[in-house]
């Protein structure tokens, strides 16, 4: 099986130093514990900190160099499609760029694959040429989905962390650089955006009544919207063990799934 | 000081009266206006003298003068609500597809509403909720027109075809999605199928701008909205005040084909390894527990998520991370049992997202006790094992 992973330039989320995307390192642990042939692919103007990509288990980087003002949209599509990869891995959202998380649904869109979201474990599939997904879900469920492949497949954080780095696997590691001739005149940003430094905006929290004193706040933030519960003064345990499970089966928990 | 400097013998002159042979000054007379209109303290007073009352009481805020007015309008509301709006020629439709896991919506998508709203209302527009299985609840959250998507099982790639014919039939001016995992996959579908513009997660929204993160949080993006919009959590105030139609509508969506998931199946978190921030039910020991061993046979038993307060985390009976509270993890559980837990405000605020609490615990004026929805004074060393054994027994029948 042949896997891609794509690899973005990334922003430190701390420092703001360039880095690579964590989540695409654990793509990128994903695909190699699968066992198959990996190869990064990166689109940009230069590699910078993606050499550490090599160290962490990537034995062969291809780097697409072309300007990077340009969509890399074109670019990525044309080398997968000669590539023929069965699988290709990419992270949730870049991270120092737009941060939109769009890219990988635009290069579904251009292969004409299927795309599946938030992967958190991978395995082959039953039959050959499917392979079976564990969708990351909120609160910790997950889902087991089988799909046909070729598909392309975003990563979750939820997913295991990467492997750890190298330093004589970045030195061994194969870095192909192709050149890209940018076509002029191509997407420039959208005219009606406008950027401005970041302000941090207050959430929306329970509110007070204005001009409540400090003990109403507490209350607003401690008590509980609805009052008025049921109050039981010294009962039998047994009968209070009652009370609590018919009170979680009302609830839908019911007890010992 | 910008004040002008007071000059005594101007202000003597002043005073002057005119004729006679030698200077008079009538000190009585009022000064002629210098601008600063002066305070009347006697008059202020008697504006805010409370009448009707046997001792002398002020009411500087002048609260009183508006209670008497402000008492009708109480009362005719409570008559005239919930206010009934009905939208029979909109202007435009905005749009929005709700998660609504298990038909039923979420804080999340309530909000989602609320911004649907502040766009429809800005011109006579109203607002389309595309949902799996249509319910009562979508009138009162803000709905206008309802309709059903024609979806089974985890299918988004049908959705999202199926959201691109109604996209390019019916005159939508928005689509409105929650940037949650399946909401924020599903605008991603939409906006690479159709190739309309789209703005990712936005943390503010106006009918005139909305604003977005870029960059790795250091850039905020600005621009008017465009059609299709996923909107981040806790940005825009639910919509609430006025009742909706909920008019379901029809439309012939394509055909769904064949996609290349093959199969999909759900499997639930383990409650004993899932973080105690996501857990979904939570059972904690207080300081009036001291059996650790039956409390986690219990916590086994409920297949519920262990947690502690902070003095048996601070005695070293329970780790760190299971530590319930403002110093801990606040919690978004659904049910949480409190067993020995007396409720201090710090601890309160660990569960203030809860929305059932169970309390046990043999003070009847805790805190605990006022906040749960079912709250059982009694020692919780004794209903620990009552629970156990019952759970025993129903297992074994």
């Amino acid at each position: 099986m042949k896997i891609a992973v794509l690899l973005s330039a990334g922003r430190h989320s701390v420092s703001g130093r360039p880095a690579p995307v964590p989540v695409e390192l654990q793509a990128l642990r994903l695909a190699v514990d699968l066992g198959a042939e990996v190869t990064g692919l990166h689109a940009g103007p230069e590699l910078g900190p993606l050499n550490d990509a090599l160290g962490h288990g990537l034995a062969h980087l291809i780097h697409l160099r072309g300007d990077g003002a340009a969509d890399p949209v074109p670019a990525l599509a044309a080398a997968l499609a000669a590539g023929g990869y069965d699988l290709i891995l990419a992270g949730r959202a870049g991270q120092g760029g737009e941060d939109s998380g769009l890219l990988p649904y635009t290069l579904a869109r251009a292969l004409g694959r299927p795309i599946l979201a938030d992967a958190a474990a991978l395995g082959p599939g039953e039959a050959p040429g499917t392979l079976a997904i564990e969708q990351a879900l909120a609160r910790g469920a997950r889902r087991r989905l089988v799909v046909r492949l070729p598909a392309l497949v975003t990563v979750h954080p939820a997913a295991p962390p990467p492997l750890p780095f190298a330093f004589a696997g970045m030195r061994r590691g194969r870095v192909e650089i192709r050149e890209v001739e940018t076509r002029e005149g191509l997407p420039a940003p959208a005219p009606e955006i406008e950027e401005r430094a970041y302000r941090p905006r207050p959430k929306l929290i329970a509110k007070a009544a204005a001009g409540a004193s400090a003990l109403e706040r507490l209350r607003a933030a401690t008590e509980a919207a609805s009052g008025g519960g049921r109050l039981l003064v010294d009962p039998a345990p047994e009968e209070a063990a009652r009370e609590i499970l018919a009170h979680l089966r009302v609830l839908g928990l019911r007890a010992g799934r | 000081m910008s004040r002008p400097r007071k000059d005594p013998r101007a202000a003597r002159a002043a005073h002057l009266v005119a004729g006679g042979a030698r200077p008079r000054f009538d000190l009585a007379a009022l000064p002629a206006a210098t601008g600063r209109p002066r305070r009347d303290p006697r008059a202020e007073e008697r504006l805010a003298l409370v009448p009707g009352t046997l001792r002398r009481r002020l009411d500087r805020a002048q609260r009183l003068a508006t209670v008497p007015a402000a008492a009708p309008t109480l009362a005719a509301p409570v008559e005239a609500a919930p206010r009934h709006v009905v939208i029979t020629e909109p202007a435009f439709l905005v749009a929005l597809v709700p998660d609504a896991p298990g038909g039923r919506l979420s804080a999340h998508d309530r909000q989602l509403f609320g911004a649907a709203r502040l766009l429809a209302d800005e011109g006579g527009g109203a607002v389309l909720a595309f949902v799996e299985q249509p319910g009562e609840e979508l009138g009162p959250a803000g709905a206008d027109r309802v309709l059903a998507l024609p979806v089974s099982g985890y299918d988004p790639e049908t959705k999202a075809l199926a959201l691109n014919a109604a996209l390019a039939a019916l005159d939508l001016r928005h689509v409105l999605f929650p940037e949650s995992a399946e909401g924020g996959d599903l605008a991603r579908r939409l906006a690479a199928l159709s190739g309309e513009p789209f703005f990712a997660g936005a943390e503010s929204l106006s009918p005139k701008a909305v604003t977005r993160a870029a960059r790795g949080r250091r850039v905020e993006q600005r621009r008017a909205p465009p059609r299709l919009l996923s909107l981040a959590p806790d940005a825009v105030a639910p919509h609430a005040g006025s009742l909706h139609e909920a008019l379901p509508v029809e439309f012939a969506f394509p055909q769904p084909a064949g996609g290349a998931i093959l199969s999909a199946q759900f499997i639930p978190a383990d409650p004993a390894k899932v973080s105690l921030a996501e857990a979904d039910f939570v059972v904690s020991a207080g300081n009036g527990v001291s059996d650790l061993e039956a409390f986690r046979a219990l916590v086994t038993a409920l297949g519920a998520t262990p947690g502690a307060s902070r003095m048996l985390c601070d005695a070293g009976l329970m780790p760190r991370s299971a530590q319930v509270g403002a110093s801990g993890t606040v919690l978004d559980a659904r049910v949480y049992v409190a067993l020995g837990i007396a409720g201090a405000p710090q601890h309160l605020q660990g569960v203030t997202k809860c929305e059932q609490v169970i309390a046990v615990n043999t003070d009847l004026h805790a805190a605990m006790i006022e906040r749960a929805g079912l709250a059982i004074v009694a020692d919780a060393q004794k209903v620990m094992p009552a629970l156990l054994a019952l759970l025993q027994q129903e297992r074994a029948s």
